[in-house]
């Protein structure tokens, strides 16, 4: 329990007595609260997602780049799909974990989930840059405009934008808690734009075609295409992970040297002990 | 390659952004971690006990 | 009720409340929301002198080309398979524009009912295949690109790995 207090010293609004008995209760969501069994665990898991991002993104892009054939009407330019697409993707399934973080962090208030959503606000922003930039690099060849402001593309920017708010508000507060609480509701009523983006191309008219891959139809591409594309897009997922997970581990080795500093600061000013 | 400078600012702008996001988090990694070695070495007794 | 599980019914109810709030609010824009307007609808509710986007399929066969004064004059008719508008355009075409594929073109009927577009953009479809597949389908009479789009993957999937080893790529 010294290790949950350590994050609670940071936290004193959002810690009241009874969430405090329920949380020993709660046995298997809190038991990552505990920044030491998490920090363990990350440092076990973070030698193979790096591995498996560098090898599947490597293998996938190298396929994609080299191998994999060309479009029968797009010439080369069919190549772009294998960072466009995972990167697409990533923004979405980035977007809905700060969404359940934010589910965490409002209704279980654990303190994880605060460090978690703020770590991946910026990971997310830079996919869906990403997304958006590969898919201007494509459209101007193809379509013959860099941006259209059609369903999908808008609602795209909206995310990216969303994305940068949240990070903006987090730092908006003096208080984190409350920076914290501001930007898990925001993340929460943004999670509206995901089955938008999802949906755009099928309920309105757009310039960007339908899903190629689709959960209830077969694939409309050639398996020689399909098949980088969905390493790329395998690679791309655990490079993201990678990444969240350094940074969430640098979070709370932060976040506990604060702590650290702190006592020892009132200790030298001669607070009681 | 047809269209090869669309491709290579695609692909390069991607490896950039990756290359670039992964570099800052094992930096800010391995700074957090031995700052917090050096505070919990200095004073162990204060709450560097590990729980 | 625990403080826990009323934040949750909370945070249930809200999202439902937003939820159908959004839905609300897209389904009565959706006319606005749509990137391009067919030929059938543009014909029958025509906004003369309006600048509006008009997509379809450009027809088989109806695709002029001309040079006027330098510049490239194109004309083509547009379909949704209903109705067809007539288009003219002064200017470079997409790289991706062909007969049988999906357009849209940025521009407002003319009283005398042709379409004069100031933008065509090419709108292609979901579907990608190698060059030797569109060919060998092409050739076996299975599909001709310029009349729509192509058949499923599944049909020439198997096709498409036989002609990638024996081209060795």
């Amino acid at each position: 329990m010294d290790a949950i207090r350590t994050l609670d010293a940071t936290d004193p609004a959002g810690s009241s007595g009874p969430d405090r008995s329920q949380r020993r209760r709660v046995g298997l969501l809190h038991r990552f609260a505990n920044p030491g069994r998490f920090l363990r665990l990350a440092a076990r898991l973070q030698p193979w997602t790096n591995a498996l991002a560098l090898v599947l993104t490597g293998w996938g892009l190298i396929w994609g780049l080299f191998f994999a054939p060309a479009d029968w009407q797009q010439g080369d330019a069919v190549r772009i799909m294998y960072v466009h697409v995972p990167a697409a993707w990533l923004a979405s399934a980035g977007y809905v974990a700060l969404a359940v973080c934010s589910v965490l962090s409002l209704v279980w208030r654990h303190p994880l989930a605060d460090l978690a959503a703020a770590e991946i606000g910026p990971v997310g922003a830079a996919v869906t840059a990403v997304c958006l930039a590969s898919g201007s690099l494509w459209g101007k060849p193809m379509w013959g405009a860099w941006w259209v402001w059609d369903a999908r593309l808008t609602s795209v920017l909206v995310l990216f934008f969303l994305y940068v708010g949240h990070i903006a508000l987090l730092r908006a507060f003096d208080e984190p808690q409350r920076g914290y609480r501001a930007g898990a509701i925001l993340a929460l009523v943004g999670a509206i734009d995901l089955p938008i983006i999802k949906f755009s191309v099928q309920w309105w008219n757009t310039l960007h075609q339908p899903d190629s891959i689709t959960l209830t139809g077969a694939p409309t591409m050639s398996t020689s295409m399909l098949w980088p594309l969905l390493i790329s897009a395998l690679g791309f997922s655990f490079g993201f992970a990678a990444i969240v997970l350094a940074r969430l581990r640098a979070a709370v080795m932060e976040q506990r040297l604060r702590v650290l500093l702190l006592s020892r600061g009132n200790a030298a000013a001669g607070a009681p002990s | 390659m047809t269209h090869l400078p669309y491709i290579a600012g695609a692909y390069g702008l991607t490896l950039g952004l990756a290359a670039w996001l992964s570099m800052a988090a094992m930096l800010r990694l391995s700074r957090a971690r031995s700052r917090l070695r050096a505070v919990e070495q200095r004073g162990g007794r204060m709450g560097g006990r590990r729980p | 009720m625990t403080r826990k599980s009323r934040r949750l019914w909370l945070l249930v109810a809200c999202g439902i409340g937003l939820g159908s709030a959004s839905a609300l609010a897209l389904d009565a824009f959706s006319a606005n929301i749509v990137f391009f307007v067919a030929p059938s609808q543009l014909l029958a509710t025509p906004a003369n002198g309006r600048t509006v986007r008009l997509g379809g399929m450009v027809v088989a066969g109806s695709l002029h080309e001309a040079h006027r004064s330098g510049e490239p004059v194109a004309q083509f008719q547009v379909t949704d398979g209903q109705k067809a508008v007539q288009v003219r355009y002064a200017g470079i075409l997409p790289d991706l524009f062909r007969e049988g594929q999906s357009v849209v073109a940025l521009g407002e009927l003319a009283s005398d009912g042709t379409f004069a577009a100031s933008e065509v953009l090419a709108k292609h479809d979901e579907t990608y295949m190698p060059k030797e597949v569109a060919e060998a389908l092409r050739k076996s009479g299975k599909w001709n690109p310029k009349f729509g789009p192509a058949p499923s993957a599944a049909s020439w999937n198997r096709m498409s790995v036989k002609t990638d080893t024996t081209r060795g790529s």
